[in-house]
């Protein structure tokens, strides 16, 4: 058999980069780790489920539609976004996940020799889809756990296009207030996009919290990333969106894949969006969460970073990937922080209270083995 | 990154040796080597040359690749398996198959000599013979050792070429032997490495440029980074030095294909909330006196879980281990059915001769397997090597079926690293008494 000369035909850049390897399914995790049953708390995915409209969609979904391809730019929900916004429908494009849209922005805006600036603490995404597109990510470090303004801005050359910012940060859950972002965009003064990744917005209580897509009207390099994954709990179906002005949306809109989200997706997603009921329940929910392990890890004498976010992270006196394997033979998946570049650090999704119990009693049993 | 590199295609016939032999001394001296190293490297050539021709199928096309890396010239010497007798690898193997017995000294034995890394490999259909000579540096004087003193406060940073001897320096005159590279009796070796990418380093400093301690690291394998330290001096108990310059290191590695990150000669300085410790491996000291050392490990990513093969021998030892590193795997066994297997087995040898130390490996299996491992054991007990090692792939099936010539012939198994090949590998060394388990 040939041999494909991959040495050859691979770009450096791809060749030496490394692929994400996800988790294999729970099944197979329980499986494995000799568990009967698991907590998933490494996704931030949101323990209540969709909201009850989004779950009828689900349920009543005509299979014969799935012969049907789905609307090819979302224009449903791009209109009840827009309602919602007091925006135009253009001024959205929606994704198969945040994810796609991030890849979106970058094809969008650099070519060869380009950079993109962000955090080396956060969200991994915005520096892997620069480095295998060729670009590259340069790493400013958090201060006090936080996006540090100053240090993203002395990173800016001639050749920087965009600056991710995770508003709030995951994982630590430092967020930039309203004035503080507003400053940032004023010193920025239009010259590169700067993208505020809004993913855990809908669970932010403080009343300093930006709101970022109102913001577009007044900042229009400002690019806004949200998502149905985590509040609205729709991980499964891949949707996420964009917001911005409208010359910039439309400039991305030129990269855009489209018929890339399913119409189950699309249509879960338009009975779910504002759904106030629902998020009320799910920061319920959160708060005590919070609060139970506020009290339980104070016992434990382990610190606890927690900001905004159904998240929290926690310091262990122990590598955590070796105490992510300890907690999956119990039966509690967490998330481990080495590759988020915090070692011996674990983020722990905010759930139930009989998750919140299984893990700390988990925990205990850890770090007392 | 691409290295420069010269090939020659040449068939093993002995009319063709000056060919060959020419093609890489004159490699070498382009690729930096000094004439005496060239040399040697010359005349490891000639003994690899001269015994494929009198072992190989004599029509069989060799290719000779020669790369220059900086502070060494690596040769590869390449062919297809289909028409070779893997046979002729084994270190032990006189250049007749008909001789008995391993006394006799071969040129792939006299050929390590001559060089600093002597290693075999095969891979899918093609055979790979590797030698490494590295340039001459002179050696650590040990008449400068910088000045240093407790750091209250200090970063941490990649040094500068003069920092990293700096670095070396200090390490040499404040650690034993055993806890420092090789590479670092040569401080000119360890920047022309850093420069090359093969070694990373990271330094604690303070204002003024004093530096309070350092750590190297480097890629063993695609998945596995090993490193030596951390390195500290003069800092009081309390200082969080070592932590931090092992977090300069993970925060290196996080985001890359690394799983896996081990020190086989850690310093007493490691943080231990940092590290499991894997099991231990022997190390001779300065004095010749043997040393047990703890090789610690750090599983990087959140673990999927695996399958591994194994005898059944090894099946207790194996559970023990995974159940102490809480790391899942399905133990599946290896059991000869009786069916037709290949009569002879074939290892690859790679020689530390600065640790006086062999790491032996399958390449083939065969029915011969106990007699093969005692002749190497033999063999390179009379070369003078304390510590061998044999590792072995328990993603290979095929690999499993040597464990009972290896602890019969007084191997024990040691430690096991987590992916640190196809599969997880278990590391068996050679008891001095030949006790075995």
């Amino acid at each position: 058999m040939t041999k494909v000369a991959l040495d050859r035909l691979l770009p450096e850049y791809v060749r030496t980069f490394a692929a994400y390897i996800p988790s294999k399914p729970d099944a197979e995790l329980m499986k494995l780790y000799g568990c009967s049953r698991l907590f998933r708390l490494n996704n931030n995915e949101n323990a209540l489920g969709p909201p009850p409209a989004a779950q009828e969609v689900v349920r009543k979904y005509p299979p014969p539609r799935a012969a049907v391809y789905p609307s090819g730019d979302v224009y449903y929900l791009r209109h009840k976004l827009a309602s919602l916004f007091g925006m135009d429908p253009d001024q959205f494009i929606v994704g198969n996940g945040a994810n796609e849209v991030i890849g979106f922005v970058i094809k969008a805006f650099c070519e060869k020799g380009d950079n993109i600036i962000t955090a080396d603490k956060t969200f991994a995404v915005y520096e892997w889809m620069a480095q295998f597109s060729g670009f590259e990510p340069r790493l400013v470090p958090l201060r006090d756990y936080a996006f540090d303004e100053e240090a993203m801005l002395a990173r800016i050359d001639a050749r920087t296009k965009i600056l991710f910012i995770c508003n709030p940060n995951n994982p630590t859950g430092m967020y930039w207030s309203e004035e503080r972002l507003r400053r940032f965009l004023d010193r920025i003064n239009g010259r590169v996009i700067v993208v505020v990744d809004e993913a855990y917005c809908e669970f932010v209580e403080a009343d300093d919290f930006p709101d970022g897509i109102a913001l577009t009207t007044e900042y229009p390099n400002l690019v806004v990333f949200r998502t149905f994954s985590k509040m609205y709990a729709l991980a499964g179906l891949r949707i996420g969106y964009l917001a911005g002005n409208p010359d910039v949306v439309n400039a991305i809109r030129r990269t855009c894949i489209v018929y890339s989200v399913n119409s189950v997706a699309q249509e879960a997603a338009l009975a779910a969006v504002g759904d106030r009921e629902h998020i009320a329940r799910t920061r319920a929910m959160v708060r005590e969460g919070k609060r139970f392990l506020m009290k339980e890890l104070a016992r434990l004498g382990l610190p606890l970073i927690m900001g905004e976010g159904n998240f929290v992270m926690i310091k262990l006196p122990m590598n955590d990937t070796l105490a992510y394997r300890k907690l999956m033979a119990e039966g509690v998946m967490v998330r481990t922080m080495t590759g988020f570049r915090f070692p011996n650090h674990i983020r722990v999704t905010v759930a139930t209270m009989d998750a919140m119990q299984a893990f700390v009693q988990a925990l205990r049993k850890v770090l007392e083995s | 990154m691409n290295l420069p590199q010269v090939s020659l295609n040449v068939y093993p016939r002995l009319e063709f040796l000056p060919i060959a032999t020419s093609f890489v001394e004159k490699a070498s001296i382009a690729f930096g080597l000094a004439a005496t190293e060239a040399l040697a490297l010359t005349l490891a050539t000639e003994e690899v040359f001269t015994y494929l021709c009198g072992a190989a199928a004599a029509e069989t096309e060799i290719l000779i690749t020669c790369r220059g890396h900086g502070y060494y010239v690596e040769e590869e010497i390449a062919f297809k398996t289909q028409e070779f007798d893997m046979r002729a690898f084994n270190l032990t193997s006189a250049s007749s198959f008909d001789d008995d017995g391993c006394a006799r000294e071969t040129g792939l034995l006299i050929a390590s000599r001559m060089v600093d890394l002597f290693r075999f490999a095969e891979s899918g259909q093609r055979l790979c013979l590797t030698l490494v000579k590295e340039k001459a540096y002179p050696p650590f004087s040990g008449e400068s050792t910088p000045q240093t003193k407790p750091l209250k406060e200090f970063a941490i940073r990649a040094p500068e070429p003069e920092e990293l001897k700096a670095l070396v320096s200090l390490t040499n005159s404040h650690y034993q032997h055993h806890l420092i590279p090789s590479s670092f009796c040569y401080p000119g070796k360890v920047v022309d490495m850093v420069a090359a990418g093969d070694y990373h380093a990271a330094v604690a400093v303070d204002a003024r440029g004093v530096i309070g301690g350092g750590l190297v690291w480097r890629r063993e394998s695609p998945k596995m980074v090993e490193f030596y330290g951390p390195y500290l001096f003069a800092q009081p108990a309390e200082s969080t030095m070592a932590e931090a310059l092992i977090d300069a290191c993970l925060h290196d590695l996080a985001r890359t294909n690394t799983l896996g990150l081990i020190s086989r000669h850690p310093t007493p300085e490691i943080p231990a909330n940092y590290f499991e410790p894997l099991g231990s491996l022997a190390f001779r000291q300065a004095d010749g006196a043997l040393l047990e050392v703890t090789a610690c490990y750090r599983h990087l990513e959140e673990d999927l879980g695996s399958a591994v093969w194994a005898d059944p021998r090894l099946e207790s030892f194996l559970s023990r281990e995974y159940h102490r590193l809480a790391f899942a795997r399905e133990i599946r066994t290896v059991e000869d059915a009786g069916e037709s297997s290949w009569p002879f087995s074939v290892l690859s040898a790679e020689f530390d001769r600065s640790q006086a130390r062999v790491t032996l490996r399958p390449v083939w299996w065969g029915r011969d397997s106990s007699e093969t491992v005692g002749c190497h054991v033999e063999t390179l007990r009379r070369e003078g090597l304390s510590c061998l090692l044999f590792e072995m792939d328990l993603g290979k099936a095929w690999e499993t079926r040597f464990t009972p010539a290896l602890l019969d012939s007084g191997f024990e198994p040691r430690l096991v690293i987590p992916y640190g090949g196809t599969g997880d590998i278990v590391v068996f060394e050679h008891t001095s008494d030949g006790s075995g388990s």
